[in-house]
């Protein structure tokens, strides 16, 4: 998925200007997938819209501060997700996770070894930065996968990446041998830090770039 | 639970991203298992020093997700085979909960009766155009 489309541009410039016909439209594109959404997750229709209508409200509240950089429907899918959250939450059916460790600092601590000073507690400016840039190197490398037709490929760096599951069980579950995943992760890694590199950024900012095949 | 939980799918737990299976394995896993709440306040605690995942920023953009259209395509059965492998892969190995929502839109767009769709549209517009009148 690319950065915001011309045409949701365009459907968010009105909206800031304030016509009911644009968030009318805004309303109809995008209600039925929000609802499926948290109706999967509830189970009920009636909770279920009321989740989707906190969500159109937060998309409203919140407009002043969205960006262009991220496509409307993950924006507000995101929006739909904390919604959910906290209705889950108040059901009790969501348990709550500490903000803190609630070690003697309360902070959280980078591994020892491998983590550079620059990738911790950076400020949401140079973070937005960095995540700007890392989705441009992404984007040019999944987009080189589809444009070969290497779905397999881009299947194993899913599960690599998006799941975190190790090479071993990826291998089991695309039948492939090991060293064929560990071959697309290494030439994968490769491609994307040569591209950050490029960008200026340091390259410890992802861990990830970093490990071993 | 089949496989151990990684650290992205815990991840994607506090992101409410996994599938819905999955989010209630999550759930009930939980509440029995100390390390795992550990865990996940560990990743709280490193977002909120403002370090990220390779792993979320793919999830959250959507990288590697069909565009509506393949979905759609992909329902009509047009995609051609190794396209559609992939949305197949996508959406029950991957367990991508929002291609799952948009799917689910698609399937099932007429089998609500129109009037209810259109009231339900204008319940929510009505209950937040006042909010957007304000921005003027």
């Amino acid at each position: 998925m690319c950065p915001l489309a011309p045409s949701d541009q365009l459907l968010v410039a009105r909206i800031r200007r304030g016509e009911p016909e644009a968030w009318n439209e805004l309303i109809a594109r995008f209600e039925g997938r929000l609802l499926a959404f948290v109706e999967g997750r509830l189970g009920r229709r009636t909770a279920g819209e009321d989740v989707v209508q906190e969500t159109f409200l937060g998309f409203l509240t919140s407009l002043p501060n969205f960006q262009d950089s991220r496509p409307l429907e993950s924006y507000l899918f995101s929006i739909a997700a904390h919604k959910l959250t906290d209705h889950l939450r108040r059901e009790g059916r969501r348990p709550t996770i500490p903000m803190t460790l609630g070690n003697t600092s309360g902070q959280w601590e980078p591994p020892a070894r491998g983590r550079a000073v620059s990738s911790v507690a950076r400020s949401g400016e140079r973070r937005e930065l960095e995540e700007t840039a890392i989705v441009e190197a992404l984007n040019q490398q999944i987009d080189r996968l589809r444009g070969r037709d290497e779905w397999e490929k881009l299947a194993c760096l899913e599960l690599l990446f998006v799941r975190g599951w190790a090479n071993r069980d990826v291998a089991t579950e695309l039948k492939m041998t090991e060293q064929r995943v560990a071959n697309f992760k290494f030439e994968f890694i490769s491609r994307v830090r040569t591209l950050v590199r490029k960008q200026g950024l340091p390259e410890d900012v992802f861990p990830e770039l970093h490990e071993e095949a | 639970m089949a496989r151990q939980l990684t650290e992205s799918d815990l991840e994607a737990y506090l992101d409410e991203a996994l599938s819905v299976d999955m989010m209630s394995t999550v759930e009930q896993a939980l509440r029995a298992d100390a390390e795992l709440v550990r865990k996940l306040a560990k990743i709280n605690a490193r977002r909120d020093a403002g370090v990220h995942s390779l792993g979320e920023i793919w999830r959250r953009h959507r990288l590697s997700c069909p565009t509506r259209e393949q979905l759609g395509n992909y329902l009509l059965g047009v995609l051609d085979k190794s396209a559609t492998a992939f949305v197949k892969f996508h959406l029950n190995v991957s367990g991508c909960r929002t291609c799952q929502a948009n799917l689910d839109d698609l399937n099932t767009r007429h089998a609500d009766e129109p009037s209810i769709v259109d009231s339900r549209r204008k319940k929510y517009f009505q209950s937040s155009a006042g909010h957007l009148s304000r921005r003027r």
